[in-house]
């Protein structure tokens, strides 16, 4: 009969290709709800049984119940092995849930079994891991893509101190580009804002066509190299030192004037984020810049709709990160 | 309370497969708000000193200790700073407590030359008899001694004494008071059963992989995977799921990569990088169907001091597609159907057994609801945010649930005030060590604990 062929389907994964047949397992391969999952598995036990009591066959149950314990009544749910399911069921004084937890040929030691065969059901199932379960929620739906960037007026805060990681949630909503250009006309620096702020102002339009950042990279890269003799007149030695030590354009808060060496995370990751407050810092960014061989979008930048970017950005990173592995190689 | 209703049909499921069998819709959340803005920091200054904290704290909690003082001595009794104290006055003093230990972890000792010290190894706990306790308040501070617990005290703790000074300037305490209980919160829970599962301490990414199976079954029995039908259907009833702290565990946080040198360490990862894989697939499994808050503990990537900002969704691709992930901060605090959730990870409360003399942690949450304040000690010994405006821990209103995570063993306790303040303790235990989650009734405030367990190698039960 076709309603019996499940039974077959059981054998078969018990005895011919020695499995650990737990009922989540079965549920997912079979495509049925986990109680019928269950009930499956305990029908094939007893007919299996009935026809040959000497059958090679290892049971584990699933006891749930209320345990006095500690003082308290304690709701326990256990999976125990078949030689172990009457001494549990005594010890609970009420028993909420019997049932088949899983079938396999040999004598489990212990539930690491159970356990792998579970994850690794699950694992190829992920996206659909709650549809034989018993308990439907309706309001697990996903989330529509565009509303992914979350809270955009927190994410404002924290986005000074970003990890270079969190470039798309966070960024999304293009605030940055605000803030760069009132940093910018500080004394000094006062030279540079002109360069400084006709590139943040192009940047926003920029941001949303990948394809014009490249000549505008190009173009800002060229133009600090002619400032870093400037840039040297103005600090003198030691504070080009600092400079240098700076390895990483990194996180940036804006009230710091102070360069300070910055965690050493792969550059790359950190292009995106750095906001351009002040032309010291993008010299700095955009020398390094050249040491990477490589010229990035927007070092020195505004940080627009970092989500549109990202993607290539990061196969950007990527790149970039094989790259350095193989610069440290190349040295030893 | 599971056990009773899904006793009838528990041996259901041991029978050949029936028809149809029934999938129960989750009960919807009724009505949730997110009440934990103050734990939200948004720009974050470290520029500030800690001196602020201390000092808003006590002007914020100035006018109730007033009030308690003049209810508890008397409508007459003199209240004083301590730049007004007359020697042998007996007169009521507002201030902040600080408690001198001499084995409390100094950073200065340690850097300090001429000591030449050894840091110390963390101790369970710092106490000793020799500590002293100092009253402080806006300008002056003045030693206590009498009818005062100085081991049960910690530093940072807000109360008002009354006594008078002696003459060899310490002040003689004849009796003190705490804040006491916040006013309560008006009561609007469900009529109905609902439940919500607090777990903690997941600690995934450890060595071992005993607690594995028992966070499966967990995730299990939410998801109305495991069990009977009568047992499937009350687990519909979990409205829920609040995971307090250390997703990740210990063995996470080594790092031992910075020491080594480079050429050793070129291909490793971090170990929490698997582990918060492991967890965004648990997560994943939880979210698409119940819904879930994560709060971030002691080991979780997150920031370190108090309060600790929510995790970030970009560490969990799979489940924060789903909008029944939450993120949320340490301290949580959250309308849930219409009853009042407060609760922390446990680090407020494991670093006040570091510094008291009191050594159950459920003693020590309904201390620190007494004493007015969730974290006494931060900034002091836990680390905390400069605040300067307000202190977002000091507590105003009376939560109906009050939990703390990673509790060494599961304990609850309702608590009237005398107000007509009702709360319900939780002390959520780590789950990684005795595999148990707790379920929170919020009809009737009832919390039962929920344990896991396999047969291991060695069965011992």
């Amino acid at each position: 009969m076709a309603d019996e062929l499940y039974l077959e389907n059981i054998d078969e994964f018990v005895t011919d290709q020695n499995r650990v047949v737990t009922y989540k397992w079965l549920s997912f391969t079979l495509g049925v709800h986990v109680n019928q999952a269950k009930q499956m598995l305990y029908d094939y036990v007893e007919r299996k049984r009935k026809e040959n009591s000497g059958a090679q066959l290892h049971v584990t149950y699933l006891v749930a119940g209320n345990l006095l314990q500690n003082g308290h009544v304690c709701h326990k749910v256990a999976v125990v092995r078949e030689d172990k399911l009457e001494a549990m069921k005594s010890k609970l004084s009420t028993i909420a849930s019997v049932h088949v937890y899983s079938i396999q040929k040999a004598l489990l030691k212990d539930s690491s079994p159970l356990y792998n065969t579970d994850y690794d059901i699950v694992k190829t199932n992920l996206q659909h891991c709650s549809k034989f379960s018993a308990i439907s929620c309706a309001a697990a739906v996903p989330r529509a893509p565009p509303d992914a960037p979350p809270a955009p007026a927190s994410a404002q805060g924290p986005q000074r101190q970003r990890d270079p990681d969190d470039a798309s949630a966070l960024n999304g909503h293009g605030p940055p580009a605000a803030k760069p250009p009132p940093q910018q006309h500080r004394g000094i620096m006062g030279m540079f804002a002109a360069k400084a702020a006709s590139k943040p102002q192009d940047t926003p339009k920029e941001a949303k066509a990948e394809a014009k950042e490249a000549p505008g990279v190009s173009a800002a890269s060229s133009k600090p190299p002619t400032k870093n003799s400037i840039m040297n007149n103005f600090f003198g030695k030691a504070a080009m030192n600092k400079l240098k030590g700076n390895s990483v354009p990194e996180q940036r808060k804006e009230e710091k004037e102070v360069v300070k060496p910055s965690v050493a995370v792969a550059e790359p990751e950190s292009s995106p984020n750095s906001v351009a407050e002040k032309p010291g810092k993008k010299t700095e960014s955009a020398r390094i810049q050249q040491k990477d061989r490589k010229s990035k979008t927007k070092r020195a930048d505004t940080s627009d709709d970092e989500e549109e970017r990202d993607p290539e950005n990061v196969k950007k990173k990527r790149k970039r990160i094989k790259q350095l592995q193989s610069d440290s190689s190349d040295e030893e | 309370m599971f056990s009773e209703q899904a006793a009838p049909t528990a041996q259901g499921l041991l029978a050949p497969p029936t028809a149809e069998p029934p999938t129960f819709p989750r009960v919807p959340v009724r009505g949730y708000s997110d009440c934990s803005q103050p734990f939200q920091l948004g720009e974050r200054s470290f520029s500030r000193q800690y001196a602020h904290i201390y000092a808003v704290r006590l002007a914020g909690m100035r006018p109730g200790l007033e009030r308690r003082a003049r209810s508890r001595w008397g409508n007459d009794i003199a209240l004083r700073k301590l730049s007004e104290l007359q020697a042998g006055e007996k007169c009521c003093v507002v201030g902040t407590l600080f408690k001198a230990m001499q084995l409390q972890p100094s950073i200065l000792q340690e850097i300090s030359e001429e000591h030449n010290l050894v840091p110390q190894p963390p101790l369970p706990k710092y106490i000793q008899a020799s500590d002293e306790l100092i009253l402080e308040d806006e300008l002056q501070r003045i030693k206590l001694e009498g009818a005062i617990d100085v081991q049960r005290l910690v530093t940072g703790t807000i109360l008002a004494v009354y006594g008078s000074e002696q003459d060899d300037g310490r002040f003689l305490v004849e009796d003190h008071c705490f804040a006491d209980l916040p006013p309560a919160l008006p009561w609007n829970g469900p009529s109905s059963d609902r439940f919500v599962l607090l777990a903690s301490g997941l600690g995934l990414g450890s060595v071992s992989g005993e607690a594995l199976l028992s966070t499966q079954l967990l995730v299990d029995v939410v998801t109305g995977q495991l069990g009977a039908e009568g047992e499937q259907s009350c687990a519909a009833h979990i409205t829920r799921v609040i995971l307090a702290g250390n997703l990740l565990s210990q063995n996470t946080q080594s790092r031992d990569t910075i020491n080594k040198a480079k050429y050793l360490t070129k291909k490793t990862q971090a170990a929490s990088v698997e582990a918060v894989k492991m967890l965004d697939e648990i997560l994943l499994q939880l979210c698409s169907s119940v819904p879930v808050d994560v709060m971030p503990g002691e080991f979780d990537p997150t920031n370190y001091t108090l309060p600790q900002q929510p995790l970030h969704r970009c560490m969990l691709p799979l489940a924060s597609a789903y909008a029944t992930l939450r993120l949320v901060t340490n301290p949580y605090q959250a309308n849930l159907d219409g009853v009042r959730f407060l609760g922390t990870s446990g680090q407020n409360i494991s670093d006040i057994f570091k510094y008291s003399s009191m050594d159950d942690y459920l003693e020590i949450l309904e201390w620190t609801l007494q004493a007015g304040h969730i974290s006494p000690t931060a900034p002091d010994t836990l680390g905390c945010y400069p605040f300067y405006k307000s202190d977002p821990f000091i507590l105003t209103e009376c939560p109906h649930v009050y939990f703390c995570g990673n509790a060494p063993q599961f304990q609850s306790k309702l608590l009237q005030g005398k107000e007509g303040q009702r709360v319900l303790l939780v002390t959520v235990p780590d789950f990684s060590a005795t595999q148990t989650a707790c379920l929170v009734n919020l009809r009737d405030l009832t919390c039962q604990p929920i344990t896991f367990s396999s047969f291991g190698a060695d069965s011992e039960d």
